[in-house]
């Protein structure tokens, strides 16, 4: 770092005052709503982020920088981690170990990607934003397994329709094409569904051939229109790893308007230990900066908010005399029931050509397979068919074939156009041997790193040698595929989940129905690890209706105490 | 096409791993002028096979891929100028560019043989 530029940094820190309302650690979607919540109630808001604040067109630079085979499929490329806020890195097999310390018979199932720099992993998600069903927060009354939410899906709606309007959620305005379908909804989308391409279209034809619906994704990118002072999408297909024009909500968009309105945020500010005080309130926390200086900040409600990873980390390092198992830990599930939606991928060739690659790189899936009574045995599970531009993998492909000239280009077309890859996202149930803890092995500033066990689990299993992988093979079969190569083992899906679990009894859930800590008042916990089911949904949306409610609940708390 | 000067140029620096380099690209050119050679297919097919072929495969997948070597610390010497994204640029844009007007982009598959100029 800069000698001068990191002085006028810690100037301008200085300046700010180290106590606020409400202090905020992370700067992610969930953060980034209830700051700005909080600001517009009237409070103070200091926001602290552990990693850099960095500009979108350097952001773009560095993926444009990156060579071909690095673009795809290395979402955090772009994006190199400060020495003091590492995150995973995976541009070589050896970076790829340095930080997540991962265990258990689907270890690579956990190698979550997350961004720790201002703005959060919304940087490089691809924007889609379901909700879950009723169903989905009843699993155990309903198929007696894994766990139900403390509320009913009633409870959740408006916060998901306040999300969907705060976020600016696209999506279909036919209830029968919305998701959960035909489910009564309190507002339409804000914008109408973004157009499929021609591999979507073709999909969803061959989908509905077996009875399968792919439905247009609502996803927070602006369509047809500018919204909340962002433009509107003009199919750049780079939603991941970055959206160049910001079409698509990221929460570093958020952060002028949480200045505007008068909340402070402090970056490279890297939160290390919540201090406890009398009736265990929450006094403090405490942050280095990049030269190890500790600094205490001090409020009144406390949100961590830092991702599903490092949130139960924090409560785990904060371990005292009050909280031998750490803050928040009196239920012992903070850092257990680890969920994320177990990936498997198939890429195909074809006879015909499909044409992925025209819109967002996702825009459509098929859900309705994520429902049913089969879940008392086996696990739900979403299909999706990823739809970033094949030309970098036809070229790479073509050219080891040795062609030249016109053999050459007419290959790259043909592999670029008659090649694909179908996604399925199974649902994970909340196991607690699925359980995060403290490595023995720190990180640069002497910070313990996390260490993940993970299991996907018979019931993921289950589903995907009964039910997934024939499911896969019958849409393959459908648009014509020649070849079929399955992903050798579960992958990751970056839906980091379960961690700080929510339930309405203490003895066995970390966080109440409002996200806020059994054992903390002044505690809040919002984000995905509260999450009780992981479904087999990309979960932001969730997270973004349960940071919403959990903003209700400490405005209403500090207002009236 | 634009900048192919400069691409090229860029190549060559970049080669410094082929000490051969300018001798092995001399002698491809003396071969493609002496079959008068105004596309690859011209001359392309007469090459022994070994160094001199090895060279010009290279030089290809350069233009195509926009490095040198595809490897995770390869400098990327053009990214909206790869050649690779060009037989497609009828369908699919060059990531993170913009491919039409808001929500204007097209459903319709064009067949393979529409092979586009470049």
């Amino acid at each position: 770092l800069n000698a001068t530029l990191w002085r006028q940094q810690e100037d301008a820190q200085m300046a700010t005052d180290q106590s606020a309302d409400v202090v905020v650690v992370g700067t992610g979607v969930v953060g980034c709503l209830i700051a700005e919540q909080a600001l517009d109630a009237g409070l103070s808001v200091l926001m602290l982020e552990a990693g850099p604040r960095v500009d979108r067109s350097r952001i773009v630079e560095n993926y444009r920088k990156l060579p071909p085979s690095i673009r795809l499929g290395h979402w955090d490329a772009p994006y190199p981690p400060e020495p003091w806020a590492p995150h995973l890195e995976t541009r070589r097999a050896k970076e790829q170990e340095q930080y997540l310390q991962l265990e258990g018979p689907n270890a690579r199932a956990y190698l979550q990607g997350y961004v720790r720099y201002a703005g959060g992993a919304t940087w490089h998600w691809a924007g889609l934003s379901w909700r879950i069903t009723p169903e989905d927060m009843r699993l155990k009354s309903l198929y007696g397994v894994g766990r139900d939410w403390p509320f009913e899906y009633d409870v959740l709606e408006p916060y998901y329709t306040r999300a969907e309007y705060a976020i600016g959620v696209c999506g279909p305005s036919d209830p029968a094409l919305q998701w959960p379908a035909n489910t009564k909804r309190s507002k339409p989308y804000p914008m109408g569904p973004i157009p499929f391409g021609p591999g979507e279209r073709r999909l969803t034809e061959v989908a509905a051939k077996l009875g399968m619906i792919n439905l247009h994704a609502p996803q927070a990118r602006n369509s047809g229109a500018a919204y909340d002072g962002r433009p509107a999408c003009c199919g750049t297909n780079n939603c991941f790893p970055v959206c160049p024009l910001a079409a698509k909500y990221d929460a570093s968009s958020a952060l002028p308007k949480i200045e505007a309105k008068g909340g402070k945020i402090l970056v490279n500010a890297v939160v290390y230990r919540i201090e406890t005080g009398e009736k265990n309130a929450i006094e403090a926390v405490y942050y280095f900066d990049p030269v190890k200086r500790s600094q205490r900040v001090t409020g009144k409600i406390f949100v961590i908010a830092c991702n599903g990873i490092e949130t139960p980390k924090l409560l785990l390092l904060s371990k005292d005399e009050r909280n031998p198992n750490g803050v928040a830990n009196s239920s012992d599930q903070v850092g257990r029931n680890m969920m994320d939606q177990p990936k498997l991928t198939v890429r195909l060739e074809l006879q015909e050509p499909l044409w992925t690659g025209v819109g967002p790189v996702q825009s459509s899936s098929i859900v309705g397979t994520s429902q049913g009574d089969f879940r008392s045995r086996y696990a739900g599970a979403l299909f999706r068919m990823e739809n970033f531009a094949r030309s970098p993998l036809g070229a790479a492909a073509a050219l080891k074939k040795g062609l030249v000239g016109k053999a050459l280009d007419t290959e790259i077309r043909r592999i670029s156009a008659c090649t694909a890859q179908l996604t399925v996202e199974h649902e994970i149930l909340p196991s607690p041997d699925n359980r995060l803890t403290l490595s023995n092995k720190k990180d640069w500033l002497g910070i313990n790193k996390p260490n993940i066990y993970y299991d996907v689990g018979d019931y993921v299993r289950r589903s995907a040698k009964e039910y997934t992988v024939p499911r896969l093979q019958e849409l393959a079969a459908g648009l014509g595929a020649t070849s079929f190569q399955l992903s050798p083992e579960f992958l990751n899906s970056d839906h980091i989940m379960g961690g700080c679990i929510m339930g309405a009894d203490a003895a066995t859930s970390v966080v109440d129905p409002d996200c806020r800590a059994h054992d903390h008042h002044n505690l809040f916990l919002p984000g995905g690890g509260a999450m009780p089911s992981g479904t087999a949904l990309n979960s932001t949306l969730s997270m973004a209706a349960l940071a919403l409610k959990a903003g209700d609940a400490l405005v209403d708390q500090l207002r009236h105490g | 096409m634009l900048f192919a000067k400069q691409i090229g140029q860029q190549i060559e620096k970049l080669s410094a791993l082929n000490a051969s380099l300018a001798e092995q690209v001399a002698d491809l050119l003396a071969i493609a002028r002496k079959k008068n050679a105004r596309i690859v297919e011209d001359f392309f097919p007469g090459l022994p096979d070994g160094p001199l072929k090895e060279t010009a495969l290279a030089i290809i997948s350069a233009w195509y891929l926009g490095v040198v070597t595809d490897a995770p610390d390869a400098a990327v010497f053009t990214y909206a100028y790869a050649l690779m994204y060009q037989p497609t640029k009828d369908v699919m844009t060059i990531p993170s560019y913009a491919i039409s007007a808001p929500n204007a982009w097209s459903a319709e598959a064009p067949p393979l043989s529409n092979m586009p100029e470049f």
